[in-house]
């Protein structure tokens, strides 16, 4: 593009060919993250709940905790390298990427509300994190999937919503979230949010490289 | 009738507003490419719209290369839509 006088007629043309140019590049993202949280969250469901039925040693839960640690290292570096592939970042990638720090630091939150009232007060309410899992990532996932208009993160959203009620549900019912019921409906759930759209994602992405 | 303003009536420079116009952010290489400017031009034309406060350039590092990133300003973007509105008088749209 050389540096040329424009008439009024050219200048109006060159703003709409260059919004046009732009939406045409914006991208869905590519659902690299989404896998990471995905398979990594499978993997240690299966592994909490293989090794609840080898051992049958509570402690055993604490494994729980490598989703946190694991997903929380990576997914920075992952944002990062997202962020420079694309050059660009659109109002919808701000806003969803809002919603994702919301959810992280409120499950640092709620983590900490469960330590304290294990170490404090000597209560085992854990189980709200699976509640929390369900529930608030879904609901973030559906409003993402609104803000892009992507059906697959709509409809992950909406599955993981409705498991995280049963959950709640269960919970305030006090009905024991065992592993031969919850685990393959959480896995399930899981697969739904973040594994399916993931693989969507870098479907839909890939023309856009 | 208004006068178009001179340092958005310049084919890159207003190809560059137009972009930022509609994103959040877009870095040094985005813009390249999406404008088919040489890095030397688009450069000078970034540094024009800088001085003149109507984007702001983030630099930083990516690995061992600078990255910069280009935003709009508010008053990048009032002055934005006062071009197109001066336009819309000219071409009575």
């Amino acid at each position: 593009m050389e540096e040329k006088h424009l008439t009024e007629r050219e200048s109006i043309e060159l703003i709409a060919a260059m919004i046009q140019r732009t939406k045409g590049r914006l991208c869905l993202g590519d659902g690299n993250i989404m896998l990471l949280w995905g398979y990594l969250t499978v993997t240690v469901s299966l592994l909490v709940g293989g090794l609840l039925v080898w051992t049958g040693h509570p402690a055993v839960n604490w494994l729980w905790f490598l989703i946190m640690i694991v997903g929380g290292t990576l997914t920075p570096h992952l944002a990062r390298k997202k962020a420079v592939d694309a050059g660009v970042k659109s109002y919808a990638d701000t806003i969803s990427s809002g919603i994702w720090q919301a959810v992280g630091y409120s499950s640092l939150a709620c983590i900490a509300v469960c330590l304290g009232m294990m170490l404090l007060a000597g209560k085992d309410c854990w189980s709200i994190m699976f509640v929390f899992a369900l529930l608030l990532v879904g609901f973030a996932e559906l409003v993402q999937g609104v803000v892009v208009k992507e059906v697959s993160l709509v409809a992950g959203g909406a599955v993981g919503m409705l498991a995280g009620v049963v959950t709640l549900a269960c919970v305030a019912a006090r009905v024991a979230l065992s592993a031969g019921w919850f685990l393959p409906m959480f896995i399930a759930a899981f697969v739904a949010m973040m594994i399916v759209p993931g693989h969507v994602l870098n479907h839909r992405a890939r023309p856009c490289r | 009738m208004k006068e178009l303003d001179p340092l958005l009536h310049s084919q890159l420079r207003l190809a560059v507003m137009s972009i930022l116009m509609t994103v959040d952010e877009a870095d040094f290489v985005y813009l390249k490419q999406q404008t088919a400017a040489t890095a030397g031009n688009l450069s000078v034309q970034l540094d024009k719209l800088t001085a003149a406060g109507y984007i702001e350039v983030e630099k930083c590092f990516v690995g061992k290369k600078t990255r910069s990133v280009c935003r709009v300003t508010p008053e990048g973007c009032r002055a934005f839509e006062a071009y197109v509105e001066a336009l819309r008088t000219y071409l009575h749209l």
